[in-house]
């Protein structure tokens, strides 16, 4: 399933939400709370994530995995929960309309 | 992509790619590992797992590549909002942008109209092929070679590749309707191909062409081809009329050659030189010779191959090979200006530095008053980087109108530095804003705007955010490190302001003491011009001094002259010949020991009309003519020194060869002039009459059939001040009426003539003044902005000592003597600083010592008085602060 522009930075800033954590963490919990709908590949999740951490989203830090591997971890920076507040209202208002807009006869 | 944001990105690419690259390659192998380490969990072996995460992750460097990619976009849109949010708050604050952007377009346009002279003038290379292996051989590093030495290297030397000489050489064009003298050069056939500069048309000179009988030939330059020729294709084969001979021209060089590069500069036409005749002069000296170094010889070789053959020929004719300099060709033609400019493009960059200070303490004040502005928007989630990037990117743009508008400054500054330069700066005909200018403008604007807007980004990024939101823009107290960054500011800018005022200081006291030197003549009211009578029918043996004093009578019998001579090289102005004398009863000297004087050959009447007073014995007369005995009259110095203690007059000198003697009887002492160099110290010099001098009476040389006519103009008639210069059109008719076609040339005023042999200080103090101007004046706007502020952020605490009683007394006391505190300090170190600094310029003062008290201390006094104005204004208001009111703000 292809993502619509600007749903990916919605599911990082969402994953993210909850904590810090690594590239290989995020992608698995998109799939997770997406229950599987979404399958992110490195080849759109880093630039994703380095674009968000360029526009002051994410803060990014070096820190040991759970196996003692040296991993980049992420996590939201002040500015990063005001834009997922705002782009999470503005998803509920999208996906009503469009929910209104299919169901309509 | 604007010119803003791509500098800024290029910045940060600079500052960070490396390390960005290096981080992203270890992110993504950490998720390659992580990937694998999941597959060995859910039960693969570690081989499968290794090969299915690679598999899984893809080609890492395509996706290295969208990440750049992303980053560079987002760093786009980032700037864009930065300048966005940069300009909306630099237009928000007037006044400061003002001061900013014009403290740094003065800093700027300094930097970049000397830049511009020292590019043109030091550092863009000589127009010649491949210039840096080119030299100049001359006796002392400056005075012209005799023939035949210069026949003896080149037939002796190995070290180079070619070796030509030059001689100065000047034609009378006859015809058209103003007679004209070019000036050129006679080269030997060597010359122009050793500069390895082709012809535009035709070619250059062929050895045969030194020979005797060949040596008719000219090559034009480009500007002569133009001008005179209307850039006629086929002018080569042409001949013309020069001093009344027939010469072929053989070639035209192209735009933009000169030569030669450091005297003779105005040639604009060049002959072949035959030295045939003259292989065995050995003592006239009047070539420059020059070489390009053969392949793989270095300097130094060259030099003792050259010390190794003259000596030889000193040891064979004594006295004739002394001395002799190997100089690369750019020192020789920049070495004298070289001083000047680079003492003047410090100063400029001092100007830069303390424009800089200026900018970055305002900044640093604003960044105070912006603290809850500040603490607000980190409050909201704004990263310390990106804080960091808004206040860069916000003095970026300072910097850049500052360079724009110091740009403008510049062009303007250039013109006016080229016409009032004085006229020895080598190329400064060349002298332009170009490319590389604008890119040295760029990048010092550029290094400025980083410069000053880091130290206060990055504290203003750093802010105590609960005291600032609490305190607001209302600060009961400063931070402890904002204060320190100021004053070291602030002092930094006095010590360089300093150092610049006595730099300034030093050169008004040289030109002071420069005009105060007696010329021993009075340059008032005289006009000078060259007549040349080479070729024409008054060059004829009989005819020449009968001419010239025909002519004399005339022009002394114009209305408004008072009397009228002529010399054959004026003083400051003319050329400087000097001769071997030896006074009789003296022992003779070895061959090039003999004693030398300047040779100055004059008509009757030249000491009245110069001034120039007669000490003892006589001056001369019309009767001192070949039925009278031979006399001369000596300078002063001359006297004191071969005869102290006696009259000289009646004494007996012969000049040239002591061994066949023609005496001549001094008939009188004439009080010392200045000859060659304004500030020169006074040398021999003797008079000759020119009736009197065989040379040039019956000389065939064009070197002896010019005079140099000096007129007096009559003032006191009229009594209201009077032009010599209105004179000219007079005495040009009156030379005319002899003969239409005699050329004349270099019509200037005694007074024009000392003022060119005096530019170069006058330029440099002016430059130097300008810049010293432009440092008080920053100073002061420095100290009274940083008062004014401390005064505004102390409202409170002064409000509470008066409440306590302070009186207003002792806060004018306290506010001026923290800036007095700051003037102390930063005099203290700038006067150490132009201690080591101002011995740079000890070889641009005239009777100064460049550590000179009076200056030192007149400089700390000045400044102190303009720190005290310029701190009192803010004192005052300090001392009107109401109390109650200050009180109940706080």
């Amino acid at each position: 399933m292809n993502l619509l522009q600007g749903t990916l930075d919605l599911l990082i800033l969402k994953s993210l939400s909850l904590g810090e954590m690594h590239g290989l963490g995020i992608a698995r919990r998109v799939e997770q709370i997406t229950q599987g709908a979404f399958l992110v590949k490195p080849g759109s999740l880093f630039p994703a994530l380095h674009r968000m951490e360029e526009a002051g989203w994410l803060v990014s830090s070096w820190g040991e995995s759970e196996n003692n591997r040296r991993a980049k971890y992420y996590r939201l920076s002040a500015a990063g929960r005001r834009q997922l507040r705002a782009e999470s209202r503005i998803w509920d208002r999208i996906s009503v309309a469009i929910a209104t807009a299919l169901q309509a006869t | 992509m604007s010119v803003l944001s791509h500098t800024s990105s290029l910045v940060r690419n600079l500052l960070r790619r490396k390390h960005v690259e290096a981080d992203l390659d270890e992110e993504l192998r950490g998720y390659v590992a992580l990937l694998e380490q999941e597959k060995i969990r859910d039960g693969m072996n570690a081989d499968d797992a290794r090969r299915a995460a690679l598999i899984e992750a893809g080609g890492m460097e395509r996706v290295k590549d969208d990440v750049r990619d992303a980053r560079a976009g987002q760093l786009l849109e980032t700037t864009a909002q930065d300048v966005r949010y940069g300009l909306r708050m630099l237009a928000r604050s007037p006044g400061f942008t003002t001061a900013a952007v014009l403290a740094l377009a003065l800093g700027i346009g300094a930097n970049s109209a000397l830049f511009s002279v020292v590019d043109a003038v030091l550092l863009r290379p000589l127009a010649y092929r491949d210039p840096g292996r080119l030299v100049v051989l001359l006796h002392d590093g400056s005075n012209p070679v005799a023939p035949a030495n210069f026949l003896d290297w080149r037939a002796q030397a190995h070290a180079f590749e070619r070796m030509g000489a030059a001689e100065a050489w000047s034609a009378n064009v006859v015809g058209g309707d103003r007679p004209e003298q070019l000036r050129g050069l006679r080269l030997t056939s060597d010359v122009l191909p050793l500069l390895g500069v082709q012809p535009l048309l035709g070619r250059t000179f062929l050895p045969r062409d030194e020979e005797v009988g060949h040596d008719h030939e000219i090559i034009l330059s480009y500007g002569l081809w133009r001008r005179s020729f209307g850039a006629d294709p086929s002018v080569v084969g042409r001949t013309v009329a020069l001093d009344g001979e027939p010469y072929a021209v053989i070639g035209v060089m192209p735009e933009g050659f000169h030569f030669a590069p450091f005297w003779a500069t105005h040639a604009e036409l060049w002959a072949p030189l035959p030295l045939a005749d003259r292989a065995t002069e050995r003592g006239s000296n009047s070539l420059r010779v020059f070489a390009r170094l053969a392949p793989g010889v270095t300097l130094a070789q060259a030099r003792a191959e050259v010390a190794t053959i003259t000596a030889r020929l000193e040891r064979e004719f004594p006295g004739t090979n002394r001395g002799v300099s190997v100089t690369p060709l750019k020192d020789k033609v920049v070495g004298d200006v070289r001083p000047t400019l680079l003492v003047l493009l410090g100063a400029a960059g001092f100007v830069l530095l303390i424009a800089c200070a200026n900018v970055a303490h305002m900044l640093l004040a604003r960044s105070a008053a912006r603290q809850k502005e500040v603490a607000v928007r980190t409050a909201l989630g704004a990263s310390r980087s990106r804080m960091i990037r808004q206040f860069l990117t916000e003095s970026l743009i300072l910097a850049l109108a500052g360079g724009v508008a110091g740009l403008a400054l510049a062009a303007v500054a250039l013109h006016v530095l080229v016409a009032l330069g004085p006229g020895n700066i080598p190329r400064v005909n060349t002298v332009g804003l170009d490319g590389s200018v604008l890119a040295f403008m760029m990048l010092v604007s550029l290094l400025t705007g980083i410069g000053f807007g880091l130290a206060p980004a990055l504290q203003a990024s750093a802010p105590d955010l609960t005291g600032a939101l609490k305190d607001g823009a209302r600060g009961s107290s400063d931070s402890v490190r904002r204060n320190r960054m100021r004053s070291v500011l602030m002092t930094s800018e006095f010590a360089l302001a300093v150092v610049l005022l006595i730099g300034a200081g030093l050169m008004i006291r040289s030109v002071l003491a420069m005009q105060s030197v007696d010329p021993g003549f009075n340059p008032a009211n005289l006009l000078t011009m060259t007549v040349s009578v080479t070729g024409s029918a008054e060059a004829e043996p009989q005819h020449r001094a009968i001419f010239f004093q025909q002519l004399l009578q005339k022009v002394q019998s114009l209305p408004g002259v008072q009397s009228a001579s002529a010399i054959n090289h004026l003083p400051l102005a003319g050329d400087l010949w000097g001769y071997h004398f030896h006074v009789e009863g003296r022992p003779i000297p070895r061959p090039g020991e003999a004693p030398d004087a300047t040779y100055r050959v004059v008509f009757p009447g030249y000491f009245r009309t110069m001034r120039i007073p007669i000490l003892r014995g006589r001056g001369i007369t019309e009767q001192d003519n070949t039925n009278a005995p031979a006399v001369v009259v000596i300078n002063q110095w001359m006297a004191d020194r071969w005869w102290p203690g006696e009259d000289p007059v009646g004494k007996r000198i012969t000049l040239g060869d002591p061994e066949h003697p023609v005496w001549l009887t001094v008939a009188g002492v004439a009080k010392n002039d200045v000859q060659h160099d304004w500030v020169a110290p006074p040398s021999e010099e003797i008079f000759l009459p020119y009736l009197q001098t065989a040379e040039y009476l019956d000389g065939s040389s064009p070197h002896i059939s010019y005079m140099t006519l000096v007129v007096r103009a009559d003032c006191a008639p009229s009594g209201h001040a009077c032009d010599p210069a209105a004179l000219a059109p007079a005495i040009r008719g009156a030379v005319w009426s002899f003969d239409r076609s005699l050329p004349i040339s270099d019509v200037q005023t005694m007074e024009q003539a000392v003022a060119r042999s005096t530019a170069e200080p006058r330029f440099t103090l002016l430059v130097l003044a300008a810049f010293a101007g432009v440092a008080l004046f920053l100073a002061a706007v420095g100290i009274h902005g940083v008062m004014s502020y401390s005064v505004s952020r102390r409202t409170h605490e002064i409000g509470l000592r008066m409440a306590l009683g302070a009186d207003r007394s002792d806060v004018l006391r306290r506010v001026v003597g923290q800036a007095m505190m700051l003037t102390l300090m930063g005099s203290a170190v700038g006067l150490v600083g132009a201690l080591l600094l101002t011995r740079l310029m000890s070889g641009l003062l005239y009777r100064v010592h460049s550590t000179d008290p009076l200056t030192f201390v007149a400089v700390a006094f000045l400044l102190a008085c303009v720190a005290l104005v310029a701190s009192y204004v803010p004192a005052r208001r300090a001392t009107r602060i109401d109390p109650v009111e200050a009180l109940r703000q706080a």
